[in-house]
């Protein structure tokens, strides 16, 4: 069945290859502009990603005219307006950011600050406030995961009032996303996991969401198919170029597709797992993608048996009950290999989560604004038995 | 030219509307719950009405460009009509800049379960309130005010 309307914009340009972020000329050329301002985090600096990327730019004519590394785990409106300062006052023209999720949103929110001035909170925070382009920002994800690198959305910690702030617009779409699977090499096995679990969920509930669209769709599924076959190598063997490519590639269909159809209740309980017992984001999501699809499982039954194939899996002369439940088994399945590999934990009560805290997860899934998207009609008590298992 | 003709016909009809829902516990216990306070913009005609959810009461307030409102809420009136009927997709009208958005969008959001009611009262409200050409659910008659 068609939707009854459905947008698909991305202008988003994507280029991949095994060490193409140290060489960007051709692209940048077309942007157009000759300064730029990286935004990252003091690991990636320790790394020595930034100066790859760097050495490329200045070697390819183009100036670096500062850099910003304090980004912490979740994007901080404080540093967004540091950031922006510093962007300013280098005489920058554009930025590149260089990280995860965290780095990529405190970019775009930056950017908002650098183009338009003005006050981030009261005058853009919303949806689609912004009214024409903003400078160009180039993106270099160094996990697989976020999809941010190709997502309009982009979420700021308030650390005074304690909320997530999200600004959602088409102008925070970035110029220019950067998939290079050196970038992902340094990687550690657990955040691999977990950033790969993340996507494998936004792909999933992108692909069974309510806003989801048959463009949506072909993405959810491409991305899917690469997950299942690639996150476990790209785990085990952090080297493997291949497996880090692909996940890197399915990280950003994954984000193609959920920029789109949004996301539902397992990002639901996983904000709201993080949000009260910092448990990280990929691993909430890890924990409660069974469980949540399990919930929602008699609205996306049908839909979820389309899944078998994409997920390695033989549904043939299956009913749909049968089949969806195998594409359930096949996201457990993968969750186990990477439990046996030390790199993701299955249970709320391995991550520190109190098992008295499991009704205030299902209270605060309930008030995430994922809940609005969920293929099923959320109620807390019906939730909760959900959250009980995965504990 | 929208549905309604004149900001007073509006106002007359949503500022109605938005206090039978501030007296319908049902809707509007759920609203002050939330706290919100929140300035709706309307245009064509052109009515600016804040819903304020952070007392013990709900209190509507017509013209009120001055109190700092959370979330502002910005669209024709053609569009808020349709949306008290049921007839937007949210998600559809903010992606097309049919309404504007600013402030924490997770909690609108949250609120259309609590106003889901309100669909069902928009045009009862309506024909009991001598609106009736308004009532877009019935064969369009072109309003006579």
């Amino acid at each position: 069945m068609l939707p009854e309307f459905f947008e698909f914009y991305n202008p988003t340009k994507v280029v991949y290859e095994d060490g193409v972020a140290t060489d960007l000329k051709p692209e940048l050329d077309i942007i157009g502009i000759k300064k730029y301002f990286i935004v990252s985090d003091q690991i990636i600096n320790d790394l020595g990603l930034i100066k790859k990327v760097t050495d490329g730019l200045v070697e390819a004519g183009y100036e670096v005219t500062g850099q910003y590394t304090d980004v912490k785990q979740d994007a901080r409106l404080n540093d967004v307006q540091t950031c922006t300062d510093q962007i300013k006052s280098s005489g920058a023209e554009g930025i590149i950011s260089i990280g995860g999720g965290s780095v990529i949103d405190t970019a775009k929110a930056s950017n908002i600050l650098f183009s338009e001035g003005g006050d981030l909170v009261d005058d853009y925070s919303g949806a689609h406030t912004l009214t024409r382009p903003l400078k160009p920002h180039v993106v270099i994800p160094t996990t697989a995961g976020t999809g941010s690198e190709v997502t309009m959305v982009a979420v700021i910690y308030d650390e005074e009032n304690k909320e997530k702030l999200a600004f959602v617009d088409k102008f925070l779409l970035p110029n220019l996303a950067v998939l290079d699977p050196q970038m992902t090499i340094s990687l550690p096995p657990k955040m691999t996991a977990a950033t790969g679990m993340d996507a494998l969920t936004h792909a999933i509930e992108a692909y069974v969401g309510t806003q989801a669209s048959p463009v949506s769709d072909s993405f959810a599924v491409g991305a899917i198919e690469l997950i299942m076959k690639n996150l476990v190598n790209a785990t085990k063997n952090g080297d493997d170029v291949e497996a880090r490519g692909a996940m890197q590639i399915a990280s950003t269909m994954a984000g193609i597709s959920f920029s789109h159809s949004m996301v539902g209740c397992v990002h639901g309980m996983a904000h709201a797992t993080g949000g009260l017992y910092r448990v990280p984001h990929g691993v909430a999501n890890g924990i409660f993608l069974p469980y949540g699809m399990e919930y929602n499982f008699e609205e996306i039954k049908e839909k979820l048996t389309r899944l078998a194939p994409a997920m390695g899996e033989d549904a043939s002369g299956l009913s749909d009950d049968e089949a969806a439940k195998l594409v359930i088994e096949a996201v457990r399945k993968l969750s186990r290999k990477l439990n046996e590999l030390d790199a993701l934990p299955l249970r709320l009560r391995d991550v520190g989560v109190p098992e008295d805290g499991l009704a205030a997860i299902a209270e605060g899934a309930l008030n995430d604004g994922t809940s609005f998207y969920n293929p099923r009609e959320m109620d807390e008590e019906e939730l909760l038995p959900f959250i009980q298992k995965a504990y | 030219m929208g549905m309604f003709k004149t900001t007073e016909k509006l106002e007359e009809v949503l500022g109605g509307f938005f206090k039978l829902m501030a007296d319908t516990p049902v809707i509007a216990d759920k609203l002050l719950k939330s706290k919100l306070v929140i300035r709706f913009s309307y245009t064509d005609p052109d009515l600016v009405v804040v819903v304020d959810c952070s007392g013990e009461k709900i209190d509507v307030r017509p013209h009120d460009t001055d109190s700092k409102a959370i979330v502002e809420m910005s669209m024709s009136s053609d569009i808020a009509h349709r949306f008290w009927f049921g007839m937007v997709n949210l998600t559809k009208a903010l992606t097309r800049k049919e309404m504007i958005a600013k402030g924490p969008i997770p909690k609108v959001l949250k609120l259309l379960p609590a106003i889901k009611p309100s669909y069902a009262m928009y045009p009862k409200y309506l024909d009991e309130n001598g609106f009736e050409q308004y009532n877009i659910t019935k064969a369009y008659k072109p309003p006579t005010a």
